[in-house]
């Protein structure tokens, strides 16, 4: 996503709805990862993602709460306004690896969680619509809570080297 | 009483998947479930059908009906499922060993017998499930698997060319990077009317991290595209480098459907055997 | 004792009709059959051809009796050679005696040496010349009016005979012929048939054992079908085709055997009863699809028309040499269902059953007919329609925890199809867990095991599981297509006050052990005949421990069908 795409959002609801499957995205991102990083018996980087699924659920949560007695519209899911091939904190994928350490998970946390916020920052900046902007600059608020937790919790880490596996990926069929 | 729209979450099975956390097929089963979402299709009438490799693990992901057949056969099932069963919405899913390989027979029919389904590829150039092996869309010179240590030497497949000669009527290529991208091509693959072909480039984590370089290689197809012209589409296919995301071709032929139709007895039939 | 049984019954009359490929033996033969149908009698016609489209040698050979006829004879009555070019290549398969007649045309030449050394008596009708003073006029139908004269048929069968068999080429095709015939007929000779036309019967079917095998895959509610073409099933697949359409299923012709067994499974896991046709070599492709039916208890009923083995083989004759594959043939422990049909008409039971128990106990039933069933003409009494109460147990309103593979009391797990909300479940080949989650576990593994091995050891199969025929303390085991003629053999003891008895096993796995050796054991003499080499039954049978020390084999593999006499030298000690 690159500082000049614009996203412009009209309305509560339509901001709402994005703000959503943002959040919605992303605790089913992180909830993914926490479950094959318990396949793949990584587990105290598994609790690390589970942690933040738990998170991006009650941010979920919070958005639901707002939109409750509003009417939505539905967006098509290729039709949402962020300019990134997916939510913007749902990616990334291909970075992790069953080996990771709990650093390089922070890693890809942050980068999605900074993306997170910035898309919410770009809303603020280019809604027409004060009410939007209102709600945006809050969830930036958040999502920069977010960020500066993610880094506290970086920091405290030391930076493990990837270790050697010791048993070797093994295929089941 | 209305039923409550499902959400894309809900088409999903809560099995955790053994695929290698960054692998590609992630974003796949994300954005098939999205597709089927925002199709509204009812779980119970869907019936995703598989072959043997990590891609082919799909069906056991999602909440539907699923069948988790032999190698390459996956195809085969889902084509006799639906000639019984036309009233079902019917999803194939595999790599590119189980597709090009040893399914490659069952993959030039289904394309020329252009039942109803939607074929979903998931394309990582390489045998993830037995250790990473050469597939038939791995480049003749990657030279990383111990069974073929100077590379195959074989000019590798190209599935959308050989789809289109066979006489598939929609040939799409999506990246698992981009799965918003990805769930619109998987809407108009289900949607299609005839068999439809979708190659997904799905990175593989293990045995293929260059493929992570795909970020900076795939592009949009020329905004010309789709076209329904086979012609322009195998020109189309030929000079491009494979990594072009959308759909290539797409045209309506006369779908293949069993006609059913009821007005015998058997004993009706037997009397033929009379003297 | 003699030991021509088949002259000895004396109730039935063989003829064979022998000629280069394209001279119109095989049209003849179907005509006599008709013919002798329509005269009331019983009969059965069975072909022999080189593997080209034509050219070659080509014969049919005819049996007719007031009795059902299960096979063909020790000799033939009559020889009606149309022309005697590349007859040689088959002598062997026309054994003729000093009783036999041959029916020839001086044009044709002389009777080859190797058919006349047993002495049988020659006679001339100059075929071509008659023929030639017709428009249109072909020789085999003035032989066919001689052979007429000579089997005692009426002008008037044999007329119904020829619009039965040529009708749909028209009106003038038909008056030319039976012109033909007539003048054949009217030539100076007289019938050498001792048999009483029993007189036409309004019951009699004519059919083949592909047709019959169709209509017991139809009657056990079959209504899809994928498969390949290949000799000698082909046949089955092409009546079926239409009569599916009718009966609201499809046939879908597929690219390969792989594909075929791959369809069925998807249609049947749709709920469909469904079924593929093969022969050996489309029947080792399979292979690997029948475990995946089997684990994933998706029933299939696979018709293997046997030919002779292994790898191409002999595609155009019969052989029972497919035993082992359909045994052995899938890896891990695979229990299934192995059935063979006993005669062209029990081909239409035989199916029946096995597409019903396959469906029943959720499983693959692997049916072993053979060439000379499959394509061979008969006319039997009508097989009567049989209702068995065997159906797919289907859980239509599963409740909360649906397990596909619950282990239930009969160890068969009531089944959802797709479309059925809260039974939804992905079947798998991988082993699976109650629930049908893959699982490596041990238990899981065990249990499910003993599941798909109990739901058929325990399955009470009833008395259909083989014919039994006669007592003593002599005991012929058999299975299939050779059963037809062991029986004539026990037919012929029997009546010469000689006891013994017939086992002609219709279901041979899962084996009826206990039934089987309860039978066996007051038996001081067995024999195990069968149409292959090794003596595949001979060795499953002792491999489960039901045969005496002393038991025999004879085994004769294709293409040669086994004779009543060669089996009256192997019971009295010969070879």
């Amino acid at each position: 996503m690159s500082k000049d795409d614009i996203v412009r959002i009209e309305s509560v609801e339509e901001f709402l709805v994005h703000a959503m499957e943002l959040e919605e995205a992303s605790y089913e991102h992180y909830d993914e990862l926490a479950d094959t990083m318990e396949v793949h018996n990584n587990l105290q980087v598994a609790e690390l993602f589970r942690k933040l699924a738990n998170y991006s659920r009650l941010h979920a949560e919070e958005v639901h709460q707002r939109a409750a007695n509003l009417d939505l519209p539905k967006i098509t899911p290729w039709d949402f306004k962020w300019k990134c091939p997916s939510t913007p904190e749902a990616f990334c994928m291909d970075e992790a690896d069953y080996m990771m350490s709990s650093a390089k998970a922070m890693e890809i946390a942050l980068f999605n969680e900074i993306r997170g916020r910035d898309f919410y920052q770009q809303v603020a900046d280019n809604s027409p619509s004060e009410a939007v902007k209102k709600l945006a600059l809050e969830m930036v608020e958040e999502e920069n809570w977010h960020v500066e937790m993610l880094r506290e919790w970086q920091a405290s880490m030391q930076d493990e080297q990837p270790q050697e596996d010791l048993d070797p990926p093994n295929m089941p069929e | 009483m209305t039923v409550p729209a499902l959400k894309a979450k809900d088409y999903k099975s809560g099995i955790k998947a053994v695929w290698c956390p960054g692998c590609g097929h992630f974003a796949v089963l994300s954005a098939l479930t999205k597709a089927m979402a925002h199709l509204g299709l009812v779980k119970e009438q869907v019936a995703v059908v598989s072959g043997i490799g990590c891609s082919s693990r799909l069906p056991a992901y999602i909440d539907t009906y699923g069948f988790h057949g032999i190698h390459g056969r996956a195809l085969a099932a889902a084509s006799g499922l639906k000639a019984a069963r036309p009233d079902l919405t019917v999803i194939v899913a595999g790599g590119d060993g189980d597709g090009f390989s040893i399914g490659g027979n069952h993959f030039l029919h289904a394309c020329r017998r252009n039942m109803n389904m939607a074929y979903i590829v998931m394309d990582n150039e390489v045998y993830g499930m037995t250790k990473g092996q050469a597939s038939p869309t791995t480049l003749p010179d990657w030279s990383n698997s111990k069974m073929t240590p100077h590379g195959t030497g074989i000019p590798s497949f190209n599935p959308a060319a050989i789809a289109l000669a066979a006489g598939a009527g929609f040939i799409a290529r999506g990246y698992s990077g981009e799965p918003s991208e990805l769930t619109r091509l998987l809407v108009e693959a289900i949607e299609h009317p005839g068999f439809a072909f979708l190659q997904v480039l799905s990175g593989c984590v293990t045995y293929r991290p260059d493929q992570k370089q795909w970020k900076e290689e795939v592009h949009s197809a020329d905004s010309d595209l789709p076209t329904d012209d086979p012609v322009k589409a195998a020109q189309m296919i030929q000079a491009g480098d494979g990594k072009a995301t959308g759909i290539i071709y797409a045209k309506r032929f006369p779908v293949w459907q069993p006609e059913n139709r009821t007005d015998a007895e058997i004993n009706e039939i037997e009397k033929e055997f009379l003297l | 004792m003699s030991d021509r049984p088949s002259e000895a019954i004396s109730k039935s009359y063989s003829v064979a009709i022998t000629g280069s490929g394209g001279s119109g033996a095989v049209t003849t033969g179907r005509i006599l059959l008709e013919a002798a149908a329509q005269c009331g009698f019983q009969g059965l016609m069975t072909r022999s051809a080189g593997p080209q489209i034509r050219g070659g040698e080509s014969a049919a050979m005819v049996r007719f009796s007031p009795d059902p006829v299960e096979c063909m004879g020790d000799e033939y009555d009559l020889l009606v050679g149309l022309d005697w070019r590349n007859v040689e290549r088959f002598a062997d398969e026309l054994p003729l005696s000093d009783k036999s007649l041959i029916l020839s045309d001086p044009a044709a030449g002389e009777v080859p040496a190797v058919l006349r050394s047993n002495g049988a008596e020659i006679l001339e009708v100059q075929f071509k010349k008659f023929a030639s003073g017709l428009p249109g006029g072909r020789l085999n139908m003035v032989a066919l009016g001689a052979a007429t004269r000579i089997c005692g048929f009426t002008l008037e069968a044999m007329e119904a005979g020829i619009r039965a068999v040529l009708g749909g080429k028209g009106e003038e095709v038909v008056e030319t012929a039976i012109q033909a015939v007539r003048l054949g007929f009217n030539h100076d000779h007289r019938p050498r048939i001792t048999l009483n036309a029993p007189g036409k019967s309004d019951d009699h079917w004519s059919i083949t054992g592909n047709q019959a095998c169709g209509v017991g895959a139809l009657r056990g509610g079959t209504r899809f079908v994928a498969a390949y073409p290949i000799t000698p099933a082909s046949e089955m697949l092409e009546w079926m085709a239409p009569k599916l359409e009718k009966l609201g299923g499809s046939l879908l012709q597929a690219e390969d055997e792989l594909a075929s067994i791959n369809m069925i499974i998807g249609a049947s896991f749709g709920g469909v009863p469904s079924l593929t046709a093969t022969s050996g070599p489309g029947l080792s492709l399979m292979v690997e699809g029948l475990g995946l039916a089997l684990v994933s208890e998706t029933p299939v009923t696979v018709v293997n028309v046997m030919r002779g083995g292994p790898s191409t083989g002999i595609p155009t004759k019969s052989e029972q040499s497919d035993l082992n594959i359909a045994l052995y043939g899938l890896h891990g422990d695979a229990p299934h269902l192995v059935f063979a049909p006993l005669s062209i008409r029990d081909c239409v039971f035989t199916t029946q059953w096995a597409v019903q128990l396959a469906e029943h106990l959720q499983t693959v039933a692997i049916v072993l007919s053979d060439q000379s069933l499959g394509q061979s003409q008969a006319i039997i009494e009508a097989p009567p329609a049989r209702e068995l109460p065997l159906a797919r147990k289907v859980e239509s309103e599963p409740g909360g925890d649906y397990q596909r593979y619950a282990i239930t009391s009969d160890n068969v797990s009531p089944m959802t199809l797709p479309g059925t909300a809260a039974g939804m479940y992905t079947a798998d080949g991988l082993e699976h867990n109650p629930h049908g989650t893959p699982s490596s576990m041990a238990v899981d593994h065990r249990s499910q095991l003993t599941k798909r091995l109990q739901k058929l050891e325990d399955f009470d199969f009833g008395d259909d599981w083989a014919e039994v025929q006669g007592e003593g303390r002599r005991c012929i085991v058999t299975w299939g297509s050779t059963a037809g003629v062991v029986n004539e053999v026990a037919t012929w003891l029997q009546a010469q006050g000689s006891a013994i008895r017939i086992i002609s096993l219709r279901l041979l796995a899962p084996l009826q052990r206990d039934r089987l050796m309860d039978l066996l054991s007051d038996s001081d003499k067995v024999l195990v005949v069968e149409q292959n080499h090794d003596g595949q039954l001979f060795h499953y049978l002792h491999s489960q421990g039901v045969l005496p020390a002393n038991a025999e084999s004879l085994a004769q593999p294709g293409p040669l069908p086994l004779r009543p006499g060669r089996i009256i030298r192997a019971l009295s000690g010969g070879n």
